[in-house]
């Protein structure tokens, strides 16, 4: 491979490419291996893209292969004689894939064709009533800012994903009135997120200094007014309020991080 | 049983031109859906296919060849799927099916093509024949 001649410029970033894996292969040199990261960001776009069409942002499709890309750069032995290209595609692709597998639970294929064919019925409605007859795909395509293949799939596949009905009513034994699905959906529990912010908040409260500390306990937990902490802490009052102020402000600095 | 020695084919001719290949894919869409494939292996026997009538679309746009048809060829026997992608418009110039010679600075497209289609499904095979080329995939359900 080292010996294919080739002319003008692309003879010198092909060597380039080869000489810098020769060089990451024996120093193992991080800034080496950004350079053919950032090289064959192209390998990756092209890869990407081919899978643009199933509801994952092309960004994050390039993130994922990427790090298939990084993989391949420190696997690949430029001794071997195989194409770089050759050699990453399949774990470029492999990532990607695994990235869609691991995605299915979140049902987020079937929902944008479920959200299309929503789209594409009520379009479809709108259309007629305006036009006066059905209007065809193109039409409905074009109101929904989808391909003519996209809506197709989505009117098709759409309703093979059934919606239901919040209100419906599910029966269980041994009871007299049948809740509705609603009541069953569940709803981001706010004790937990209250549970985090405490966590943040011990670990920025270590960061304070031990009189600090104590005022905010005193003030914020044992609900204790500024003149009895300055008892309890033998201080003026007016000593109490400007460190509780300080300490106060350098809480919010750090949890705003 | 019947269904399981006799295969069910579907077969498609298309005009070898970019603005059909969606259709392709459609036809794919309806026939591996019947089986039980998953989500994402629809999506790649899709991509895969795809990826074989663009390349024919290619080589046709190149040869000046667009007037000419692609044949789509699916077959299902069992749990095993087959796509044909038959086009009348030439060979691959660098053998699709060695994509082994592809540079990879200026990104052969047709030769990561054929690597990827090789990835996406189980069995994949080029074959040339007097006026065009047919590539055969096969992806098993389950």
């Amino acid at each position: 491979m080292a010996t294919r001649k080739r002319s003008g410029a692309s003879t010198w970033v092909h060597e380039d490419a080869e000489s810098l894996f020769a060089r990451y292969a024996e120093t193992k040199d991080k800034k080496i291996r950004d350079r053919l990261v950032v090289m064959h960001q192209n390998l990756v776009r092209f890869l990407a893209g081919k899978f643009m069409n199933r509801g994952e942002p092309i960004e994050d499709l390039v993130q994922v292969g990427t790090i298939g890309l990084i993989n391949a750069i420190d696997r690949f032995d430029p001794e071997r004689g195989t194409k770089f290209s050759t050699y990453a595609t399949p774990t470029i692709v492999g990532e990607i894939r695994r990235h869609f597998r691991d995605k299915a639970w979140s049902l987020k294929v079937p929902r944008r064709l479920q959200e299309l064919n929503l789209a594409s019925n009520k379009a479809a409605e709108n259309l007629s009533q305006k036009l006066g007859r059905a209007p065809t795909i193109q039409e409905i395509a074009q109101a929904v800012d989808a391909t003519e293949e996209e809506t197709l799939e989505a009117i098709e596949l759409g309703n093979a994903y059934e919606t239901v009905s919040l209100d419906t009513k599910l029966a269980y034994e041994g009871e007299s009135a049948p809740l509705s699905l609603a009541e069953f959906v569940g709803e981001s529990d706010g004790s937990l997120e209250n549970l985090e912010k405490y966590g943040d908040l011990s670990q920025a409260m270590d960061c304070l200094d031990q009189r600090e500390r104590s005022i905010i306990y005193l003030r914020f937990f044992k609900d204790m007014s500024q003149t009895e902490v300055a008892k309890k802490l033998n201080i003026s009052q007016m000593h109490v309020s400007r460190l509780q102020q300080k300490a106060l402000k350098r809480l919010k600095d750090l949890l705003s991080d | 049983m019947a269904s399981e020695s006799t295969p069910s084919v579907v077969e498609l001719k298309l005009p070898c031109k970019p603005e059909f290949v969606g259709v392709a894919r459609l036809t794919v869409l309806g026939i591996a859906g019947r089986m039980s494939f998953s989500y994402d292996e629809v999506e790649d026997v899709r991509l895969a296919v795809g990826e074989a009538c663009t390349t024919a679309v290619e080589r046709a746009v190149k040869a000046n060849k667009t007037d000419t048809d692609i044949s789509i060829i699916g077959s299902i026997l069992g749990n095993k799927l087959t796509i044909e992608v038959r086009d009348q418009a030439g060979h691959p110039i660098d053998a699709a099916d060695k994509p082994q010679t592809t540079e990879v600075e200026e990104l052969d497209e047709q030769g990561l093509g054929a690597l990827l289609m090789e990835l996406l499904v189980d069995e994949f095979n080029v074959e040339s024949y007097e006026d065009g080329t047919i590539v055969r995939m096969v992806k098993y359900a389950e």
